[in-house]
C-alpha cells in the first residue's frame, strides 16, 4: 500500500524561514513586502504558466427530456390531437393510481451498471485467456466474481468499481445523485469522480461515503476490513463512530465495533501496531491503555490524525493526555476550550479537525446527514 | 475574507453554471475562461508539462455532459477540480498500458511527472520539487507561484477554506525553501568534489 504525503517540518529548518512563511501577506495574495525568492520563483515558474485559455467549440447537450411526436401531436391546434391528449392522460393518470396502490419497486430498480468481466485462467502457464464477457447488474442483484476472475463496473456515469477475484457485491440504489452498493467481501478500488457524497459502500461494520477520491475496501469473510484512501478522502461510519481518513491513511473496520482509529500508512511499525491492537481490545483492559500509551509517544504531527479520533474513543479520564499530547503536536485553534474539547463538543473537535488541513469537515457533516447507516441486513 | 468582488465572482458563477445546465454553451464557455487556469494547475503538479492543455479541454469535455447533475452550483470549482484529478489518474493508468516509455513516472503521487520540455533547467528543478511535495501543498503552490492566483482566488475556485490555503501555501513554502535548500547545498557539494549531475 502506498502512503502519498509525507510531511512535518524538518527540523533543521530556520526559525527565520518559518517565521518569514507564516507572516507572509506577499505569499497569501501578492501584497505586502514583496518576498524576493518567491518573486524568484514566480518569475522562473512563469514558462509553466497556462498559456491558451481560449475555450475550444463545445457540443451542444440537450439536457432536457426529449419531445416525442405524441407530445408535439397533443399541443398542435387540431381537435383529434386534443381529444388524444385528453385520453392518454386519462390513460396516464390510471396507470399511476394503479401503481401507487400496489407494493411499488424502487424507481430506480431497473437502472443497471454495465460490468466487463474478465476471467484469466487457472494454469497461468498458458498464454491465452477467455474474452472479456460485458454483462449488467440492476439493482437488487448480487455479483461476484470467482477465484479467476476480476471485473470492472461502471458506476453508473459517476465511476468505476475494480473488483478482485472472490468479491461479491450488491446493487442497492442507482438514482441521480445517489448510489449505493453492499460490499459482503472481497476488494474493491473505486474510482469516483462525482461530486462528494453521491457514491456509498455498505459493509457489515460501516459505511464509507465518498468524498471524491479514490480508495481500496477489503471486507474479509467475517466482516471485518479495511479501508484505504488513495485521493481525496472517505468518511467511513458506523453507529456512534466516525472516521475519516485522507489520502495516504487508512482504517480497518470491525464488524462488532465498526471503523478503528484511522492512520497514515507512513506512520512507524511501532505506531501500526499499537493502532491494531488499541482497536482490537476490550475498552477499559490492560492492553488497550498499553497501546494508547504507544500511540501518544510515537505520534508525529502528522498523526494528529490518529489522535484527533483518539479524543473520542476514550475515557474522559484518559482524553486528558490525549488532550495534551496533540495540542503539543497540531495546537489547538482559538475558538477551542481544553473543557470544550475534553466534553467532546462537536463544534470545537470540528474546528480542531480543521486545524489539522487534512479537508474541511463541514463537507462530511453534509453528506453524513443525509446517508445514514447501512440500508440492509447483510447476509 | 469573502470580499464583495468575490462574492460577486462566485453569485456569477452559479449563474454560469446554471445557463450551462441549461445547454448554454457560452455560458459554458465562460466557465472555462474562469477556471481553466485552476484546472491547468492541477494537472500540472501530476501530468507532464506537454500533456497539460489537451488534458485542460479533456477535462472539460468530461465535465459538459454532466454539468446539468450538479445540484449545488456554488460548488462547480470543486467539482471541476475533482474530475482533473480523476483525469489525472485515469491518464496515468493508461499510461501504464501504453509500452513503457523512460518518460513515464511510476505513480502520479508518489513520481510526479517529469519536466521534459523547457528551456530553463532551474525553472524545470524548481517545478521537480514542487511536485516532490505533499499533494496538498503541491497543488496550491502551482496555483500560487505558476498560475499566479492569490491565496482568496485559490480558495474561491477551488472550495478550500481559506485557512485551509493559507496553511496550504505556508507549510508547503516552508518545505519548498527546505528542498531548494538542500538542493543548492548538494550541487555545491557536487561541484566540489567534480562530480557531473
Amino acid at each position: 500500500m502506498r502512503a502519498i504525503a509525507k510531511t512535518g517540518l524538518r527540523s533543521d529548518m530556520s526559525e527565520r524561514d518559518k517565521r518569514q512563511t507564516e507572516h507572509n501577506e506577499y505569499l497569501w495574495e501578492g501584497t505586502g513586502e514583496p518576498d524576493t525568492e518567491i518573486q524568484r520563483l514566480e518569475q522562473a515558474l512563469k514558462e509553466f504558466r497556462a498559456t491558451s485559455l481560449v475555450p475550444p467549440a463545445f457540443p451542444v447537450i440537450d439536457y432536457a427530456p426529449r419531445r416525442s411526436s405524441w407530445w408535439l401531436a397533443t399541443t398542435s391546434k387540431t381537435w383529434a390531437p386534443r381529444l388524444a391528449a385528453a385520453t392518454l392522460t386519462l390513460a396516464a393518470f390510471t396507470i399511476a393510481l394503479v401503481l401507487s396502490l400496489r407494493e411499488s419497486t424502487p424507481p430506480d430498480s431497473h437502472t443497471g451498471w454495465s460490468v466487463e468481466l474478465s476471467e484469466a485462467p487457472a494454469d497461468t502457464s498458458l498464454t491465452t485467456s477467455k474474452p472479456n464477457r460485458k454483462l449488467q447488474i440492476q439493482v437488487g442483484e448480487t455479483f461476484e466474481t470467482n477465484r479467476v476472475s476480476t471485473a470492472n463496473i461502471a458506476v453508473a456515469d459517476i465511476g468505476r468499481l475494480e473488483l478482485e477475484p472472490m468479491t461479491r457485491l450488491r446493487l442497492l440504489q442507482s438514482a441521480a445523485g445517489r448510489k449505493r452498493i453492499a460490499l459482503d467481501r472481497g476488494t474493491i478500488h473505486a474510482t469516483i469522480w462525482a461530486p462528494p457524497g453521491e457514491f456509498v459502500v455498505d459493509t457489515a461494520s460501516a459505511v464509507a461515503v465518498d468524498l471524491g477520491c479514490m480508495y481500496t475496501l477489503s471486507i474479509e469473510e467475517n466482516g471485518n476490513g479495511l479501508l484505504s484512501t488513495t485521493l481525496g478522502w472517505v468518511g467511513f461510519h458506523s453507529s456512534g463512530y466516525e472516521s475519516l481518513i485522507p489520502a495516504g491513511a487508512a482504517v480497518a473496520t470491525y464488524k462488532d465495533s465498526g471503523p478503528g482509529l484511522p492512520f497514515f500508512e507512513d506512520a512507524s511499525e511501532m505506531f501500526r501496531s499499537a493502532v491494531s491492537q488499541f482497536d482490537s481490545a476490550k475498552e477499559g483492559s490492560a492492553q488497550r491503555l498499553a497501546a494508547q500509551q504507544v500511540i501518544l509517544r510515537q505520534a508525529r504531527p502528522r498523526d494528529g490524525l490518529t489522535l484527533w479520533h483518539l479524543l473520542s474513543r476514550v475515557s474522559e479520564v484518559d482524553r486528558q493526555a490525549v488532550y495534551a499530547r496533540l495540542s503539543a503536536l497540531i495546537p489547538p485553534p482559538a475558538d477551542t476550550t481544553r473543557e470544550g474539547i475534553l466534553r467532546l463538543d462537536r463544534a470545537m473537535l470540528d474546528s480542531w479537525w480543521n486545524a489539522l488541513d487534512l479537508g474541511d469537515i463541514g463537507l462530511w457533516r453534509h453528506w453524513e446527514r443525509s446517508w445514514p447507516g447501512p440500508e440492509t441486513q447483510h447476509k | 475574507m469573502v470580499t464583495e468582488a468575490q462574492a460577486c465572482l462566485h453569485d456569477s458563477d452559479a449563474t454560469f453554471v446554471r445557463a450551462a445546465q441549461q445547454g448554454d454553451t457560452e455560458a459554458f464557455g465562460q466557465l472555462y475562461k474562469r477556471y481553466a487556469r485552476m484546472v491547468h494547475g492541477i494537472l500540472l503538479g501530476r501530468v507532464r508539462h506537454v500533456e497539460v492543455e489537451d488534458l485542460v479541454q479533456e477535462v472539460f469535455l468530461r465535465a459538459l455532459p454532466r454539468v446539468c447533475e450538479l445540484r449545488d452550483t456554488s460548488r462547480f470549482g470543486s467539482w471541476l477540480a475533482t474530475i482533473a484529478r480523476n483525469l489525472a489518474v485515469d491518464h496515468y493508468r493508461q499510461s501504464q498500458t501504453r509500452p513503457e516509455s523512460p518518460d513515464d513516472a511510476s505513480d502520479p503521487d508518489e513520481q510526479p511527472a517529469k519536466v521534459n520540455v523547457s528551456s530553463n533547467r532551474e525553472a524545470a528543478e524548481i517545478l521537480e520539487c514542487v511536485r516532490s511535495l505533499p499533494e496538498a501543498y503541491r497543488e496550491t503552490l502551482i496555483l500560487r507561484l505558476v498560475e499566479g492566483m492569490t491565496g482568496p482566488e485559490i480558495a474561491m475556485k477551488t472550495g478550500l477554506s481559506p485557512g485551509s490555503v493559507r496553511v496550504n501555501l505556508h507549510r508547503g513554502m516552508n518545505q519548498l525553501r527546505q528542498k531548494l535548500a538542500i538542493g543548492k547545498s548538494r550541487n555545491a557539494s557536487d561541484s566540489k568534489n567534480g562530480t557531473t549531475v
